[in-house]
């Protein structure tokens, strides 16, 4: 398989109302609309009119079809064209498949048949969602997200206190289509009210674990607290899946959800606070990462001549899934 | 062998487990007899992607809340961990591999056979489950279809057909999250819908389902309930007719009381299906090499067939003489109280509530151990 035959999140859904919307992905070019013929309906073509080259994201959605702004060609979602002006011709645009879900909207290439990422938030609460761009190639973007030995120059509040970094636990664990990485450690140092909004005490212990999938290329991470004295864990916990999306072979999309395992209505409303703050930090996080990715001096993804830590362990395995699984080489 | 007992318990489902642990508190010694070698086999042989459609926090079982860190609906996994610590703390040993065959009242009393014992006890707790047994509904011209045709009880997850078509007949819980599962694994699935269906959200507004039924609907008169919710319904997720759903005559609580039958509890199939990526389609009239016909007229090629067509209790099937005591679809008409003219006897686990059937177990199984508790005394 290769990059487009998986599933890719391209924008979010309240993004796109009644107007074409162009999209880059996997350095290709593509026009997404809604064809609201009654049915909810969406469209995803190449964003290049097969008359004579005209962007279809500058035109118009026209009784369910797509329309050329240059000469009126119109498209349905399946690529199906018809001329206005010659209605024998049968033009047919390059359609790709897209669905919405997740409130994100997804497209892959037709005719092959990719399993939908798998994100299991049954029972969780979401609390919101972002997009950042790196100006880096994917492995490198996504290097940045499967190790937590950056978490304490890069984070203000994500991830484990510079001077005790030394006690975090890394156990990395794969499988042919995963990689899951468990780091467990003290939790940094937080300003002072975040604990009682959190639910968590000075010196609990904090466990990233996540796990990366390869079709396409996604994380989840599963995020909590415990009581190292008694192992009992807090009542909060917190789930984010980030999707990594190559736009350019230099330049990488990552699409954010968050949820929370307590319900924003319980503590009368306080987790409800807590979470507009959560959404606020997540953002935050993610611009840190990306800033910093797009600083570094050396963006090539080879990792031979390298000199690695022993958090870099998940980096080789990632790579090996990217060529096999995502790219469909060897 | 033949042994004699106070109190047994067929099943360690969750009604088994709970009624269990409700007589060991009570002092109340009993056996749990399991046909399968582990507590919670219909949960840990329920498909993977399933969760509890209802809240953890009105679906625990007595004495034991859900551990902290269980999401407001916990997996399937999670509840089999569950029920593993439920049987471990409250010191539920269950005797697995020991399937009842039978059972008849003598003597005031009741005899179970299994294969290699007979029992005799003076009380019986009925805790089987409702979906014992699968209905397997069988078409004409099956036997040509040559793709497989497997009941819901049997499948684990849409791997096995990515890049197929399947067809799920049954558009109840199971039906429509098998369609969406079979989906997400990258297979064509269409789902067959009987008759009119009512779906709701599992979450209206982010709110449980379950919490509005709880607290808002067992307070007011199932009209005004009805009313209320298909508002809600037609604003949330507006005429669902063109997309294959007719909405019944009877409102969906009013459903739930009288014809015992829940509303379709939507985890995500809806979207896909108003997106065309899940078709609807009508109910199956026949089968031939490759190809189902629907009784519209219409004909379609499937690789496989999911029957989500439900299951029935099958009490009749083991009890002799059971069907004074069970209405005209095999279900009990007694729940969590004494059977008139055969005391002794208890059913429990077989009523599926608006409020979730964890939830009722809860509730009879404390009312079974009092029942049991008082005749002792
Ligand atoms: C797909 C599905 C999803 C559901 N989701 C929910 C939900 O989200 N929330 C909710 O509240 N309810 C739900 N239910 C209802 C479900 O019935 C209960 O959750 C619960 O499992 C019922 O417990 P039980 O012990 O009565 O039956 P079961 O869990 O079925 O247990 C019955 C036990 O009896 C054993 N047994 C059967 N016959 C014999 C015999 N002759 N001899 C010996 N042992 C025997 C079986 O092996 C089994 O272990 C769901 C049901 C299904 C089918
Ligand atoms: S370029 Fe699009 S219609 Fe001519
Ligand atoms: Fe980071």
């Amino acid at each position: 398989m290769a990059e487009l035959d998986h599933w890719h999140p391209v924008l979010f859904a309240d993004e796109l109302g009644k107007k074409p919307a162009p999209v880059r992905v996997c350095d290709r070019e593509l026009v997404v609309f809604r064809a609201s013929n009654g049915q909810a309906t969406l469209g995803a073509l190449a964003d290049v009119c097969p008359h004579r080259g005209m962007r279809l994201s500058e035109g118009r959605v026209e009784g369910g079809r797509l329309v050329c702004p240059y000469h009126g060609w119109s498209f349905a979602p399946d690529g199906e064209g018809k001329s206005p002006a010659t209605p024998a011709a049968r033009p047919c645009a390059d359609a790709f498949e897209v669905v919405e879900r997740y409130g994100l909207i997804w497209i892959k290439r037709r005719g092959v048949d990719a399993a939908f990422p798998a994100l299991d938030v049954s029972g969780y609460h979401f609390i919101g969602k972002t997009r950042h761009r790196a100006e880096a190639p994917l492995e490198v973007t996504l290097d940045n997200f499967i190790e937590v030995e950056h978490t304490p120059e890069v984070h203000a509040l994500l991830g484990y206190p510079r001077e005790r970094m030394a006690e975090v636990t890394c156990e990395v664990t794969s499988t042919e289509r995963s990689v899951r990485v468990y780091n467990e450690g003290p939790q940094k140092a937080l300003p002072r009210p975040l604990y009682s909004l959190l639910q968590i005490e000075t010196g609990d212990s904090f466990v990233d674990d996540w796990t990366t999938w390869f079709s396409p290329v996604y994380t989840v991470y599963d995020q909590y607290w415990f009581d190292p004295a008694t192992g009992q864990r807090r009542p909060n916990a917190l789930r984010i899946a980030i999707f990594f999306v190559p736009v350019t072979a230099g330049q990488t999309d990552i699409f954010a959800l968050s949820y929370a395992l307590a319900a924003p209505w319980e503590r009368y409303g306080l987790n409800a606070f807590a979470y507009l703050l959560t959404r606020a930090f997540v953002v935050m996080e993610l611009r840190r990462d990306v800033t910093l990715l797009g600083k570094l001096a050396d963006k090539s993804p080879e990792l031979r001549g390298r000199t690695l830590s022993r958090f870099d362990k998940p980096l080789g395995l990632a790579r090996k899934r990217i060529e096999s699984i995502y790219r469909g080489r060897g | 062998m033949r042994e004699e007992t106070e109190v047994i318990v067929v099943g360690a489902g969750p009604s088994g487990l709970s009624v269990g642990a409700c007589l060991r508190s009570r002092g109340i010694s009993f056996e749990i007899l399991e046909r399968s070698g582990e507590v919670g086999s219909s949960w840990r042989n329920h498909y993977e992607r399933l969760h509890l459609h209802t809240v953890q926090r009105f679906s625990a079982l007595p004495g034991m809340p859900w551990p902290p860190g269980t999401p407001t609906y916990p997996s399937r996994a999670q509840m089999v961990a569950y029920l593993d610590a439920y049987a471990r703390d409250f010191e539920l040993h269950p005797r697995f591999g020991e399937d009842v065959r039978s059972a008849r009242r003598e003597d005031g009393g009741f005899v179970l056979r299994t294969e290699a014992n007979e029992y005799h006890t003076r009380a019986l707790v009925v805790a089987t489950g409702y979906n014992r047994v699968p209905n397997i509904p069988t078409w004409p011209g099956e036997a040509s279809f040559g793709g497989s045709i497997l009941h819901s009880s049997r499948y684990k997850n849409g791997d096995p057909w990515r890049g197929k078509r399947v067809l799920v007949v049954g558009a109840g819980n199971s039906g429509a999250e098998i369609a969406l599962d079979l989906w997400e694994h990258g297979a064509k699935p269409a789902l067959s819908v009987r008759g009119p269906v009512h779906v709701v959200p599992r979450d209206l507004t982010g709110v449980p389902s379950q919490l509005s039924s709880l607290f808002l609907f067992s307070r007011l008169p199932p009209k005004v309930a009805d009313a209320i919710s298909l508002f809600a319904l037609d604003r949330l997720l507006g005429d669902l007719t063109p997309y294959g759903f007719t909405r019944p005559k009877l409102g969906p609580i009013s459903q739930v009381i009288v014809e015992k039958r829940i509303p379709l509890i939507d985890v995500g199939t809806l979207e896909l299906v108003k997106q065309g990526q899940i078709d609807v389609v009508k109910d199956v009239r026949s089968f031939s090499p490759g190809e189902v016909h629907f009784v519209d007229g219409t004909t379609r090629p499937f690789d496989a067939v999911v029957l989500a067509t439900g299951y029935r209790t099958g009490i009749s099937d083991y009890f002799e003489d059971a069907e004074g005591w069970l209405d005209e679809r095999g279900y009990p008409r007694y729940f969590g109280e004494p059977v008139p003219g055969a005391p002794g006897l208890f059913f429990i686990g077989f009523r599926n509530p608006l409020t979730g059937a964890l939830h009722d177990i809860a509730v009879e199984a404390e009312r079974v151990a009092n029942y049991l508790a008082g005749e002792k005394r």
